[in-house]
This record gives C-alpha cells, sequence and structure tokens, in this order.
C-alpha cells in the first residue's frame, strides 16, 4: 500500500562559499566563487503510512530539519522523488500546506499580539475550516487540555509551555493529515512535556493525523513512536519499530557482581568459565561486570551458575536505554 | 470563500493595530515635529528667495502639498520590506510559506488592518484639518473621487516596490541599508519630500517617467487640482495603471525565480 508520505532515494545537495578566515580573507570572499557541495541529506528513502507517529532522530545538523523541509515543499530535492498525500510537495506547496501542519520548535506561527482565540479564528478563515470541523475541534480540545484560560490570553504573554501547546493545538486545527512537529518539547519542564506527548498521543489517536516528530528527547520517543528512523550525516541509519531496535541491542544485559575474593583473579576466573561473553572489573567500586548475549544464555542462568561457584555479596541488572542505544547508534552505527 | 480570508487577515491587523494605542500617539506627535520642522524650512526658503512663488507655487501651497504628503505617507508606508528581512532572517518565514494563500497576497493583507487604522486616525484627521484651516486650498469636488482611485493603485505600486526590495533580502540577508536606500530613492523621487515641481528641468522629465512619482506626486496632483482637465486626469491614471501592472509583474516574477533560487540552493 502506498504510503501518505512516499521518499525514494531523495538527495540535497547546497552550494556553500568556502568561507576564509581573518580580515583579509573575508574581504576576498566578496569576490570569491569557491563554492563546496554539501551534501545534507543522502539517498533517503521512506514510506509512512496514515496515522503513523514517527520519531525522526538524529544529531544536531544531521539533515532532519532539511528531510522536512523538503516534505514541506519549502525545499526542493536535488534528486530523488517525494510524494506527500500524492502530489509532489514543492511543486504544490500552496495546495500541499492545506494538508499539513508544522510547528517548528522556537518560532510560532501564532499572531503575537492578539489573544489565542483571534489565531484561532483567522486560521479558521485560512485554512477555510468550516463551522462545524471548527467547533468539533474546539470541543475535542476543550476535552484534552484546559484551554479556556489560554484563549483569552495575548500570545506574547503566554510561557513558552502555553504557546508550545498552543502552537500544537494551531497546527491540527484545520484537521491535516500530516502534522511536522519539529523539536516540539525542546526547553519545557517535564510536567509540560507529559502534557503535550499526552496530547500529540491523543489528538493523533483520535483524527487518525500522521505525525512526524523530531526530538532530542526520549522521553517523547519512548512516549509516542513506534517507528524511529535514524539519520546521521544525510544518511539512514535505521528505520524500523523501536522494540526492534532495542531487541537489537536490548539483547544484552549487563550483569554486574560483588564477589569475595581478589578482584582481578575472579574476574579470570569468570572470564573463564565464559569465554564468549565480554568480562570486566571496576576497581574502585568492585563491580564485575558481565555483558550476557541473552539469546546464547539466560541471565538468570549465568547468575545461578556463578552462585554455584562464588559468593555473591551483591548484584544488579542493567538494560540498555533507548538512550544508549541511540547513542550507540549515533557513535557507530548499527552493525 | 477565498475573499473571507482576506478580510479575516484585514480584521487582525486592525485588532493588532489597537493593541498598540500608544505607537499612534507617538506617531501624532513625531509628525507634528516633521510638520514643523517643514514649516520653517520652506518659509525661510520663500523668504530667501525674496518672491511669494516658487517654481509656479506660493508658499501655502506647497505646505499643504508636503502636509498632506507626510499623512498619506505615514497612511502608505507598510514596512513590509523590514518585516520580509526579518522573517526571512529569522527563518520565520517558512512558516509563512507553509500557509495555503500565495505569499505575496498573504503578507499584502496582513497590512492592510494597519492601513485602515492609518486612514482613519492620521490621514482622515490631517485632511480634514488642513481643509478647515485653509479654507478651499483643496477643492472638494469630483477631485476626490480622481484621488481615491490614484491612491488605491498608489498603495498597489508602493506593494510591488517594497516587495520586490523585500525579495532582494532572500539574497543579502541583510536588510537595514536596502531598505534605507529605498526609502530616500522613493521619497525624493515620488515628490514625497520635495515637490517635484522644484526639481530642475532634465531630471524633472526623467523622474516623470519612474513608477516613484506615481506613489505620492500622482494623487496629491490630482486632489489639490480643483477643475483636472480631462487629459491630465487620464494620463496621470494610466501612467499609474501602466506601473500598477509593471510592477506588479516585475515583482512577482522576480519573487518566483528568488524562491525557486533558494527552494534549490537552501536558505
Amino acid at each position: 500500500m502506498a504510503g501518505i508520505i512516499e521518499i525514494k532515494n531523495v538527495t540535497k545537495e547546497f552550494r556553500v562559499l568556502n568561507r576564509r578566515e581573518g580580515l583579509k580573507g573575508s574581504l576576498k570572499d566578496l569576490f570569491s566563487r569557491n563554492y563546496k557541495t554539501v551534501r545534507a541529506v543522502d539517498n533517503v528513502s521512506m514510506s509512512i503510512q496514515q496515522g503513523e507517529i514517527v520519531g525522526y532522530l538524529g544529531p544536531n545538523g544531521a539533515g532532519k530539519s532539511t528531510t522536512i523541509k523538503m516534505m514541506t515543499g519549502v525545499l526542493e530535492p536535488t534528486s530523488g522523488e517525494i510524494l506527500v498525500n500524492g502530489c509532489v510537495p514543492y511543486k504544490n506547496r500552496t495546495k500541499n500546506a492545506e494538508n499539513i501542519g508544522v510547528v517548528f520548535g522556537q518560532r510560532s506561527q501564532l499572531w503575537w499580539a492578539l489573544p489565542l482565540i483571534e489565531s484561532f479564528r483567522l486560521l479558521k478563515d485560512i485554512y477555510q475550516i468550516s463551522d462545524s470541523g471548527y467547533d468539533e475541534m474546539m470541543k475535542l480540545y476543550g476535552s484534552l487540555v484546559d484551554i479556556e484560560p489560554l484563549l483569552h490570553k495575548p500570545v506574547r504573554q503566554m510561557s513558552l509551555g502555553q504557546r508550545t501547546l498552543s502552537d500544537i493545538l494551531a497546527a491540527f486545527l484545520h484537521d491535516p493529515k500530516i502534522v511536522f512537529l519539529d523539536e516540539p518539547t525542546i526547553g519545557l519542564d517535564v510536567s509540560m512535556k507529559a502534557k503535550i506527548r499526552t496530547l500529540i498521543h491523543a489528538l493523533n489517536k483520535e483524527k487518525k493525523t500522521t505525525v512526524i516528530l523530531t526530538t532530542h528527547d526520549m522521553g517523547d520517543v519512548d512516549a509516542l513512536c513506534r517507528r524511529i528512523v535514524i539519520i546521521d550525516h544525510g544518511k539512514m541509519l535505521y528505520d524500523n519499530d523501536i522494540e526492534h531496535l532495542k531487541s537489537f541491542f536490548g539483547s544484552y544485559r549487563t550483569l554486574k557482581v560483588r564477589v569475595d575474593g581478589d578482584l582481578a583473579a575472579q574476574t579470570q576466573q569468570i572470564q573463564g568459565q565464559y569465554p564468549d561473553f565480554s568480562v570486566t572489573c571496576d576497581e574502585q567500586e568492585e563491580w564485575i561486570s558481565v555483558l550476557v548475549d541473552e539469546d546464547r544464555q539466560k541471565v538468570l542462568d549465568v547468575l545461578s551458575q556463578l552462585q554455584k561457584t562464588h559468593r555473591i555479596k551483591d548484584m544488579q541488572l542493567e538494560e540498555i536505554s533507548t538512550e544508549e542505544v541511540i547513542k550507540k547508534i549515533y557513535e557507530e552505527g548499527v552493525r | 470563500m477565498k475573499a473571507k480570508r482576506y478580510l479575516a487577515l484585514t480584521r487582525a491587523g486592525v485588532i493588532e493595530a489597537l493593541q498598540f494605542r500608544a505607537s499612534f500617539i507617538v506617531m501624532v506627535i513625531g509628525n507634528l515635529l516633521y510638520l514643523i520642522v517643514v514649516y520653517f524650512l520652506w518659509k525661510a526658503i520663500y523668504a530667501s528667495a525674496g518672491s511669494d512663488v516658487v517654481s509656479g507655487m506660493t508658499f501655502s501651497d506647497t505646505l499643504v502639498y508636503l502636509v498632506l504628503a507626510t499623512a498619506l505617507f505615514n497612511f502608505m508606508e507598510m514596512y513590509a520590506v523590514w518585516q520580509m528581512g526579518r522573517d526571512i532572517q529569522s527563518g520565520k518565514i517558512v512558516l509563512d510559506l507553509l500557509k495555503p494563500m500565495e505569499y505575496r497576497r498573504y503578507l499584502f493583507w496582513s497590512f492592510t488592518g494597519t492601513f485602515i487604522m492609518q486612514f482613519l486616525f492620521t490621514f482622515l484627521p490631517t485632511f480634514i484639518v488642513v481643509a478647515a484651516v485653509t479654507h478651499g486650498a483643496i477643492p472638494l469636488g469630483i477631485n476626490i473621487l480622481y484621488f481615491m482611485i490614484s491612491v488605491v493603485l498608489a498603495v498597489s505600486i508602493n506593494y510591488s516596490i517594497d516587495f520586490f526590495v523585500g525579495t532582494i533580502c532572500l539574497y543579502t540577508e541583510s536588510i537595514w541599508g536596502i531598505n534605507i536606500m529605498k526609502q530616500v530613492i522613493v521619497l525624493l523621487l515620488s515628490g514625497a519630500t520635495i515637490p517635484i515641481a522644484f526639481f530642475p528641468e532634465p531630471l524633472k522629465s526623467i523622474v516623470y517617467y519612474l513608477p516613484f512619482q506615481s506613489i505620492y506626486n500622482a494623487p496629491l496632483s490630482l486632489l489639490l487640482d480643483g477643475s483636472p482637465s480631462a487629459e491630465k486626469v487620464l494620463t496621470t491614471l494610466g501612467m499609474q495603471l501602466f506601473w500598477c501592472v509593471a510592477m506588479l509583474i516585475i515583482s512577482k516574477a522576480f519573487w518566483k525565480a528568488s524562491l525557486r533560487q533558494i527552494t534549490v540552493n537552501g536558505g
């Protein structure tokens, strides 16, 4: 089935001026035609279905925003093909705009000086939302968040959290098929983050809106996304379920034990017992860590075997978190 | 209905303008100061000229012209260049581009609310005061109608020029210098600071064929002429209409080409 967003082998290159350093260099740059080509997005393909929430992750400068700008039609890909809702975004930007909503983290699309309700009324007319559609949406919003005090507050007087919340509501107002959320929880406190996650989740469920979410906050990903796409240096590193990713690395668990006797000798002995697993010791904390691959042997088996040969004073079991997994991928890539 | 979305933008603009009451007062005071300077400057010019009529205009002709030109300037100047420049620099323009409306129109209609407010609170009072104080320096007749048509065309030309200059910001990513240059050129060559009648001969003819005089000189000359000949009305409005269409096409085409450039090369 063709997805609502189809991206095929998309590459985006920018030409940037090679800047020289210093005053002399800057003067030379005035007349320079010395450009270099930077590949911001490199041969990316993905297909996103209606109603999905996709976490689009990558370190800063990985090419996330560039991809999103291409999907919204603000940028034209250098090569490759993008179809959003069946049409090419950069050729039909205005038409495409009717079916998408955007929230760009730090910027607001709301009218700064006006109370929120006026922004909503304006958006209603700009997107030509029907009266019934608008009322229905406002009712839904009312049931999801405490919207009443926000509506009559000028946007410039809002806290960052309130503004972000309002911006998200504004992006969903015309019931778009796709909403792009670019770092929506940046700079927010924990309770506001939770509120916003609940809101996004509810709107996605209620309206079957496809959500593309970029974030650096693993909490967002864990709470919202079933599928994640990871990109770095413009190249796609991973595109699959979040569970798959976890199991990918998650089959590894770290068993930490504290035992009687000489640390180094015991470490060597345990390593001798399990030649396949890496065994390390932490001299300060007196932990011996065994990285167990659960596909080969269950952690508890290892533990019970160890119990027979050693006197275990203390033990700890550590799971790899999504955050660590992502960090591992940023650092080493998918093996 | 499509027209509704434009009116919605106008409405928001009016409400927005009303939020900043203090700025109106400051603007009125600023204008008064400017007009006092103008008054004494031209008084000195006429005194040193030694005759009552300079370049075919009396002192009171000149003053009425300049007062109305200032009022017209306050009403028509929409600072679109600033707005575009700021939005381009901050990247907010992306959000505006993602509205289901043509950006050029979206921006224009966002300004119309301010237009209306400026018209009601600066131009109209000035007009009434000038008409009352001078007892008939402004003829009240068919010329008012010509004036109104002329102003509509002038607004459109002014916006096209602003939009054109604003588009340049896509390349330079700086606004200040370009905007100042534009303002000086427009204000001088349009006859907003010095009536075109005072320009030396070759310059006068050149200026007459440029789009700028259509912004301030054309509507004011129609307004201040009690019984303009049909020929004058037609040539003035015709010239304005020509520039209105020409600048519309030019500014639109330039924007389209530039935007393409940006979407290809990134911004």
